[in-house]
């Protein structure tokens, strides 16, 4: 006698039952479901309606991934509920940490002008634009109001070194307090690079700083986007990048792109810049609809049809570098994929829900206003003071955490209770975006079927199943960038 | 002049739900008036004055297959709904969230 059960013994005779999913339509007659947790399967449209059903047969190529990705279970099985509450609460636990990135805006100064900028700078001799030690202080009581273990200060401008002593004081008095706070603390500078001394250097290597700085592709591109006197945006830029890696290291320097009309047929040349100099990813970011991108009508000179055409031109060329050896990403890819592909959420805070505003990221602008993001002071500096949340100097931390204005905010615009949002199976991997959406609809919830930020979405996200479906080598390459960021 | 199409649902097979859901997702292309009629949902779709014709004709085409869509996901929803609330009740049961750390 075997000392095994026959193989019967382990065949199911009862049905599956479904558990929660959503679905959608991609290219032609195939769909793809995701669950609670963000995997995904791709089905054709005949297989989802017999899933549906529950008709689907045990020995269909579908039915084990269905299982395993926990679409279907049998009533009796308890590990599919545990182990989707497990990842649901593993995607979610950047909820419990709160507000981790603190934005100071030390200056409006700045001695770029350019057209797209999405602050009203303010010329570079005019101090009246710049933070005073008594905000700074004010908003690192508020910082370390914060619960979260990892608190990042991030110093933006105008351009921030052009009033570096505030950044000084902020990291001096900031490594102070942490000495009874102990959290993880990590400083940014937000910086065009072009005035970057060997004293700012030294200073940002003594306090292990991070740089982050723009660039928009070739050398002309560059000083068209990015005018200032002398026309040397670039070639400062470069310099600075150098003498900034030959400080600091490689890895402390990172760098973003802003996609303007000039742009558009060049996405090649403008990552093999992003190559040439030894970045290992490029942003290929959208125009954003704030501030002096809107006034000088720079938000409307492409639409999004234009800039998916550029991106999905220039994620082909990242992917034709890859398989020829050059390791190389596109960052807004590899933070979809990683909600894609793990349990984890990269925090990216477009891609958030709830969203980011004010619980993921706050900013303190010069004159003490406190903003819901970046994005809010840049409309704030347009005139529309709607996510403005209160000022440093006196309102309290609950005064502004708790205000109508935020909480509101991510109420309204909760995107598991948002139509179209609520039902769509790209939800796991989007974002609420209410200031974007006030921006265009003046309502923080927006009508989703004329937003440019859904439409822009979905079509990567459709995308990025697309390739990776249809090619294994780009989906094993997909999984480094998963995990890579 | 602006695209105009008339379409019947039968009222035993799809809810009102699932064909205004499909309208909301529409309204980029054109706009919807709904009126029921017996056992008969009457579905009047209006083109928006920037929808040209061609795209009205697609955007149609995809409504009708939003509202089966729709009314496939009310199914699998109301289906689903008491595991998802028994998932949702495991993941955060044990967070703690009324305590102080």
């Amino acid at each position: 006698m075997s000392k095994f059960q026959a193989l019967d013994a382990y065949t199911r005779s009862a049905k599956y039952e479904l558990l929660p999913f959503k679905f959608d339509r991609l290219e032609g007659d195939n769909y793809v479901i995701t669950n609670m947790t963000g995997e995904y399967l791709e089905v054709a449209k005949p297989e989802l309606h017999v899933l549906l059903a529950k008709d689907l047969a045990t020995e269909h190529p579908l039915f084990a991934s269905l299982r395993a990705k926990h679409f279907i279970r049998y009533a009796d099985e308890q590990a599919p509920l545990d182990l989707l509450a497990l990842k649901l609460r593993t995607r979610l636990s950047r909820l419990t940490g709160f507000t981790s990135l603190h934005i100071f805006v030390v200056t409006l100064r700045c001695d770029h002008s350019c057209p797209y900028c999405q602050v009203s700078r303010q010329m570079d001799d005019e101090t009246s634009f710049d933070m005073t030690p008594d905000m700074a202080e004010k908003a690192l009581d508020f910082v370390f109001r914060s619960p979260n273990p990892a608190i990042k200060i991030e110093f933006q401008g105008g351009e921030p070194l052009l009033n570096f002593e505030m950044v000084r004081y902020v990291v001096e008095a900031a490594k102070r307090r942490n000495l009874e706070e102990k959290r993880d603390l990590e400083f940014v500078i937000a910086t065009t690079l072009s005035l970057l001394t060997d004293d700012v250097l030294a200073f940002c290597h003594e306090h292990d700083i991070i740089l982050s700085t723009s660039l928009d592709g070739p050398t002309d591109l560059h000083n068209a986007n990015r005018p200032r006197v002398g026309r040397d945006s670039f070639e400062r830029f470069e310099a600075g990048l150098a003498k900034a890696r030959n400080v600091l290291g490689v890895d402390r320097v990172s760098a973003l792109m802003t996609t303007t009309d000039k742009s558009l047929p060049r996405v090649r040349e403008i990552i093999d810049e992003y190559v040439r100099l030894g970045f290992n990813g490029i942003f290929l970011r959208a125009l954003s609809p704030y501030g002096f991108a809107i006034k000088t009508r720079k938000f409307m000179t492409y639409d999004t049809e234009r800039w998916l055409e550029f991106y999905k031109e220039g994620l082909a060329y990242i992917l034709e570098l890859n398989k020829a050896g050059i390791p190389f990403v596109e960052h807004y890819a590899s933070l979809i994929l990683k909600k894609m592909l793990t349990s984890n959420d990269p925090g990216y805070v477009d891609l958030m829900n709830p969203a980011g505003a004010g619980i993921a990221a706050i900013v303190f602008n010069y004159d003490g206003s406190v903003y819901a993001s970046d994005e809010s002071r840049m409309l704030a500096e347009m005139g529309d003071q709607t996510f403005r949340l209160g000022n440093i100097l006196t309102d309290s931390y609950e005064d502004i955490i708790l205000s109508d204005v935020l909480l509101d905010a991510l109420e309204q615009s909760f995107t598991l209770s948002a139509p179209m949002c609520s039902d769509c199976a790209f939800e796991p991997y989007c974002g609420a975006e209410p200031v974007f959406h006030h921006a265009i609809f003046k309502d923080v919830l927006g009508r989703k079927a004329e937003s440019s930020f859904c439409k822009r979405n979905m079509s990567i996200f459709k995308h990025l199943i697309g390739l990776m479906n249809s090619d294994a080598s780009t989906r094993r390459l997909f999984m480094q960038w998963a995990n890579a960021c | 002049m602006a695209g105009l199409a008339e379409l019947t649902f039968d009222g035993q097979l799809y809810g009102a739900e699932a064909i205004q859901k499909a309208a909301y997702r529409a309204m980029h292309a054109f706009t919807l008036d709904l009126k029921v009629d017996g056992d008969n949902i009457l579905c009047t779709l209006v083109g928006n004055i920037t929808t040209e014709q061609e795209a009205f004709e697609r955007a149609v085409e995809e409504f009708r297959k939003d509202v089966l869509d729709y009314q496939l996901r009310a199914q699998l929803q109301a289906e689903t709904a008491p595991i998802r609330n028994l998932i949702i009740g495991l993941a955060f049961s044990n967070a703690r969230l009324n305590q102080s750390e």
